[in-house]
C-alpha cells in the first residue's frame, strides 16, 4: 500500500503504552520503597537536617554522626610502644624522630605489712615514635596497593585466554566458548569479600587470599569486557590478513589488538581503581592490607586509629583516581 | 597462473552469483574485470583466494588447486587490494605495510613484532616505491588521505612479492584524478614484477587505459571477453543493460558519477 507522505505514520513519543509502563514502575517502587523503609529514611534524614539549622533540639542521625566524629578525631598520629616489649631494643639506634620517654604512675596500693593504703609510683620507658603511626598506616597502604597491583596482573594474564575462547570469532570451537563464557560469568557473579572469605580458609590470613581474590573476579570482568571488544573490532584488516594466510593468532596481534587497545587500557585502568578500593575492603575478612587492620582497631575500640586509616583510604582513593583519568586521557 | 573453471556461486540467501564461469588469466597479464554492482565480480575475485568457495567448479592458482588443505600454502602467494582500503587505522603505516610479511614468518615472531631486517627493508623500499617519504613510515593510516591510504595497501599487497595480486574494487572510494594515480601506480608495479593483476573495477575509461584485457560480467556471466581496444558501445550496452549516455539526469548511486559522462570520450581516447 502506498499512501501520500503526508498520511504517513511516524510515532511520537510518550504514547499510552510508555505511560502505562511509566505507572507500573511507580506502583512497584512505591511498595518495594515501604518494605525498605524509605519512609522512615526520609522522616529521619528530615529530622536531621533540622535539628543541623536549629529547627529542632535533637534528631537521631545527628547525633549519631556527631558520635562518629568525636571518636574519630583527633585521628592517631604518634605511637608509643613500652621498651620492655621491643626485642632487641637498642638505646644507641633509635629509629628516626624518635624518643625515649620516662612514664610515671602513682597507684594506690595496700601494703600487707602496715594494712595501710600507700601511693606506690611505676615507672617506664616507653619508645615515643611521632608519626609511628602514620608511617604504619602508610606501609599498610602500600601494601593494599600491591595487593591491587598483583590482582591485575593476574587477572589481565588469566582474562587473555579465556577472552580468546569466549569471543565467537576467534573461539577454537562452541563446546570451548559455552565453558568460557560460563567461566567469565561464575568469576564475575562470586563477590571478591565472598571468596576472600573461602580464600582466607585456604590459604590462611594474609594478602594471599586478597590478591586471588581480586584477580578472580577482575579476570570475569576483564574476560567478558574484552571478548566482547574483540567480537565487534572492525573486520577488514583481519579480512585484509586472513586473505594473505595468517594465522589467528597473528590476524589478532596485528588486526585487532590495534584497534582495541584504547579499550583495553581503559578497562585494566578501572579494574586498577576498583581493585584498590575493593582491596581495603577484602582486608577485612583478614586478607591483608589495610583493611585488617582496619578490622583489628575496630574491634579493639581505638577509634582515633580508624579515623587514620579512613582518612587514608580516602585520599589514596583520590589520588588514584586522578591519575587514573589523566592516563586514560593520555592513552584511550 | 590462475584459471577458473565453470564456476558458479548460490549464497545462502538464494542470490545467484556466479553461474559456471570459465576464465584463464595467464602470468603477467593485467586482467580487469567490469560489471555492474552485483554482477559477481566481487565474488569471482574472493573465490581466487578462497575467501569465497565455489557451489560449483574449481579455482587453480599456479595448477594448484584452491582448497581447504592448499589454502595455508597459496593465500601467501596472493596480495590482495580492497576497496575500503583495509587497513588498520590506529597503526602506523609501517605496521600495516609489516603485516604483509605475517604469513611468512613464524608465530612467536609475529607475536612480538620481530620481523627479520630484510622485511623491515622491504617495507622502507616499498613504502618509497608507491611514492610516500619517511615521514609517513611512523604515521597513522588514519591521518593519510585515501589515496595515500590506498597506496599504503598496494605496498602492503606486494611485501612477499606474490606472483598473483587481487584488486576488489581498489578505486571505488577515491576521487577521479587519485583513481587514475592510484592505478597507475599498481600497474607500473605489477609490470616491474611480471605480477599478474586481476582487478574489478566500475570505470570504464580506467580499464581501457591500464587493461591488457577486460572481462565484463553481468548476472554471474561473460558478456564479454578481450582486449580495451574491441570495446564498443554494444559491449557496454551489454553489461549495464542500457546506452552509454550522457547520465547526468539518471543520478545513478551505485556507480561512480564521473565514470559514466566521461565514457563515451574515453572510448574514442581507448580507439
Amino acid at each position: 500500500m502506498n499512501r501520500p507522505a503526508s498520511a504517513w505514520n511516524l510515532p511520537r513519543p510518550f504514547g499510552a503504552r510508555s505511560l502505562c509502563v511509566l505507572l507500573l514502575v511507580l506502583v512497584l517502587g512505591f511498595f518495594a520503597g515501604q518494605r525498605v523503609e524509605m519512609g522512615r529514611m526520609l522522616s529521619l534524614t528530615a529530622e536531621g537536617v533540622l535539628a543541623a539549622v536549629g529547627l529542632r533540639e535533637q534528631s537521631q542521625v545527628l547525633s549519631g554522626l556527631g558520635t562518629i566524629a568525636r571518636s574519630l578525631f583527633p585521628p592517631q598520629i604518634s605511637q608509643r610502644t613500652e621498651v620492655a616489649r621491643i626485642e632487641g631494643f637498642d638505646r644507641n639506634r633509635l629509629p628516626w624522630f624518635s624518643h625515649v620517654e620516662t612514664v610515671e604512675t602513682r597507684e594506690p596500693r595496700l601494703n600487707p605489712q602496715t594494712l595501710q593504703m600507700e601511693e606506690r609510683i611505676d615507672s617506664r620507658e616507653e619508645l615515643v615514635e611521632p608519626f609511628g603511626y602514620l608511617w604504619h598506616v602508610a606501609a599498610k597502604m602500600l601494601e593494599t596497593f600491591e595487593i591491587a597491583i598483583w590482582a591485575t596482573l593476574l587477572a589481565i594474564v588469566l582474562s587473555a585466554p579465556l577472552a580468546w575462547c569466549s569471543a565467537k570469532n576467534y573461539t577454537p570451537h562452541r563446546v570451548v566458548y559455552t565453558l568460557a563464557r560460563s567461566v567469565v560469568g561464575l568469576c564475575r557473579a562470586v563477590p571478591e569479600l565472598v571468596s576472600a572469605l573461602f580464600l582466607v580458609l585456604a590459604y590462611g590470613f594474609g594478602p594471599i587470599a586478597g590478591v586471588l581474590a581480586l584477580a578472580l573476579h577482575s579476570a570475569g570482568f576483564l574476560g567478558k569486557f574484552y571478548a566482547e571488544d574483540i567480537e565487534t573490532a572492525d573486520d577488514k584488516p583481519q579480512e585484509a590478513l586472513r586473505a594473505i594466510g595468517a594465522n589467528k593468532l597473528k590476524v589478532m596481534r596485528f588486526a585487532v589488538l590495534p584497534q582495541v587497545m584504547p579499550q583495553f587500557i581503559a578497562y585494566t585502568l578501572y579494574v586498577l581503581d576498583r581493585n584498590v578500593r575493593m582491596a581495603t575492603v577484602v582486608g577485612l575478612v583478614g586478607a591483608g592490607g589495610i583493611g585488617q587492620e582496619l578490622k583489628g582497631r575496630y574491634d579493639m575500640y581505638n577509634y582515633a586509629h580508624v579515623g587514620t586509616i579512613l582518612v587514608a583510604i580516602f585520599l589514596t582513593v583520590l589520588v588514584l583516581d586522578r591519575l587514573a583519568a589523566r592516563l586514560r586521557s593520555r592513552y584511550a | 597462473m590462475l584459471n577458473f573453471e565453470s564456476v558458479a556461486m548460490r549464497y545462502a540467501d538464494g542470490t545467484q552469483a556466479l553461474g559456471g564461469v570459465s576464465l584463464q588469466v595467464p602470468a603477467g597479464q593485467f586482467c580487469v574485470v567490469l560489471g555492474s554492482s552485483g554482477a559477481g565480480k566481487s565474488t569471482l575475485l574472493r573465490m581466487a583466494n578462497g575467501l569465497v568457495k565455489p557451489t560449483r567448479g574449481t579455482v587453480q592458482v599456479e595448477g594448484v588447486r584452491i582448497a581447504d588443505g592448499s589454502l595455508a600454502r597459496i593465500r601467501p602467494r596472493i596480495g590482495m587490494i580492497h576497496q575500503q582500503f583495509n587497513l588498520v587505522a590506529r597503526s602506523s603505516v609501517a605496521d600495516n605495510v609489516l603485516a604483509g610479511a605475517l604469513p611468512a614468518m613464524p608465530t612467536w615472531r609475529a607475536l612480538l613484532g620481530l620481523f627479520t631486517d630484510e622485511a623491515r627493508r622491504k617495507a622502507c623500499e616499498l613504502v618509497e616505491s608507491v611514492g610516500l617519504q619517511e615521514q609517513h613510515l611512523l604515521r597513522r593510516v588514519s591521518e593519510l588521505s585515501g589515496g595515500q591510504q590506498q597506496r599504503v595497501g598496494i605496498a602492503r599487497a606486494f611485501m612477499l612479492e606474490p606472483p598473483l595480486v587481487l584488486a576488489d574494487e581498489p578505486v571505488a572510494s577515491l576521487d577521479p584524478q587519485t583513481s587514475h594515480d592510484v592505478l597507475s601506480l599498481l600497474r607500473t608495479q605489477a609490470r616491474e614484477r611480471g605480477t599478474t593483476v586481476l582487478c574489478s573495477l566500475h570505470q570504464i575509461e580506467l580499464a581501457c587505459e591500464f587493461a591488457d584485457r577486460i572481462v565484463a560480467l553481468r548476472h554471474g556471466a561473460v558478456v564479454f571477453d578481450g582486449a580495451p581496444g574491441a570495446f564498443d558501445p554494444q559491449v557496454f550496452e551489454a553489461i549495464y543493460g542500457r546506452e552509454p549516455m550522457p547520465a547526468r539526469s539518471e543520478g545513478h548511486a551505485t556507480e561512480p558519477a564521473a565514470a559514466l559522462p566521461l565514457h563515451a570520450g574515453a572510448l574514442e581516447l581507448a580507439r
